[in-house]
């Protein structure tokens, strides 16, 4: 085989279905859940070490860039836990077909940022 | 209509180009018939693999506005100007849309796509019921024409390793087949992290698959079928 060959494959020239954009969100949020644990951890020691340190965590949490990154923090939990089930499901033989999978994709999509929202709203 | 056609001539050009051409389509027109058109009407140096027209040989699969499809049986009418028509991704270019599938072959040759016997032939035909027949609905459709793995981000990172799903639909569609008799020998083969393993259910196949087949499905069915034989 040539080597030299040129090959096409420009991701951003391909286009992903609704599934595929879902997926690489999956993905996505599973890396930024990882990425979030010392910062959680980091707020979570602050808190347990008496009153001052529980009193600085709290106001941090209440600064509005931290709040912005929690609420992405929310919607990656809510995105990777319902993203999880479907696919779950999926190995459960429900909705493999072509228009239950781009159903089950969309709703996803709009159902996390939404739960996000919701959830955050309640804290 | 407008059409945006990659070009890439190994003896001529350094990288491949889009090329611009505008082509008068008319209803009822197929992608194959604009690219013959084209190579008819305004560069005959324009290469692509076509032959039967109608979808059953699969040798025209191209990838137009970013969707792979087969160009004979897929409508002009479908796509907004421009078009742009490139070849399967992550295939090598021999020439234009002509793409070296020869990685997707050894995938396909290497989940043994022949029926297996153990017990000596008989005289006549191997019958089958009604309903063990119509269990490779769905399977034996497929015509190879690369539309599936070529879309497939496992594939495009590992085409050497992961079969891809147009070699693991048919791996399912032998398994499944009440004919075959190396079910055991098959299952060990597609053990391991990649060769089946590698398919994260993205299912770009089946969006993809121009004779609406469910490669997805199929590789659950073989996990399924590995895990009742491991228990």
């Amino acid at each position: 085989m040539n080597s030299d060959r040129p090959v096409f494959l420009n991701l951003v020239q391909f286009h992903f279905p609704i599934a595929a954009v879902m997926s690489v969100g999956h993905r996505a949020a599973g890396v930024l859940m990882v990425l979030t644990i010392p910062f959680t951890v980091y707020l979570l020691d602050l808190s347990l070490m008496g009153p001052e340190g529980y009193e600085k965590a709290r106001v941090t949490l209440q600064l509005g860039l931290v709040k912005l990154a929690l609420l992405l923090a929310l919607w990656a939990l809510m995105h990777h836990l319902l993203a999880g089930i479907r696919f779950l499901l999926i190995d459960f033989d429900i909705g493999v077909g072509k228009a239950a999978g781009r159903r089950s994709a969309i709703l996803v999509m709009v159902l996390a940022p939404f739960l996000a929202l919701g959830v955050g709203a309640l804290l | 209509m407008k059409f945006r056609i990659y070009r890439y001539d190994p003896d001529r050009d350094a990288a491949p180009y889009l090329q611009d051409f505008q082509l008068e389509v008319h209803p009822g027109m197929m992608l194959r018939d604009a690219l013959m058109a084209l190579k008819d009407q305004q560069d005959d140096s324009l290469s692509f693999r076509h032959s039967c027209g109608e979808g059953v040989c699969g040798s025209d699969g191209i990838n137009v506005n970013g969707r792979n499809c087969l160009g004979c049986i897929t409508p002009v009418s479908d796509f907004k100007a421009p078009v742009t028509i490139r070849p399967l991704p992550g295939r090598p270019v021999i020439r234009d849309l002509v793409v070296d599938m020869s990685q997707f072959y050894q995938q396909y040759r290497a989940v043994k796509p022949y029926l297996i016997r153990k017990d000596p032939l008989p005289e006549q035909e191997i019958l089958q019921s009604p309903a063990q027949r119509e269990r490779l609905d769905g399977l034996y459709e497929c015509i190879l024409c690369g539309c599936c793995s070529t879309a497939c981000p496992s594939f495009w990172w590992n085409p050497d390793k992961f079969h891809g799903p147009q070699a693991l639909l048919q791996a399912w569609r032998f398994l499944t087949d009440s004919r075959d008799q190396a079910t055991e020998e098959r299952l060990d083969a597609l053990e391991g992290p990649y060769k089946l393993f590698r398919c994260h259910t993205i299912m770009n196949c089946v969006e993809v698959c121009p004779k609406q087949l469910n490669p997805t499905r199929a590789i659950g069915q073989i996990k399924d079928l590995m895990l009742r034989h491991s228990i």
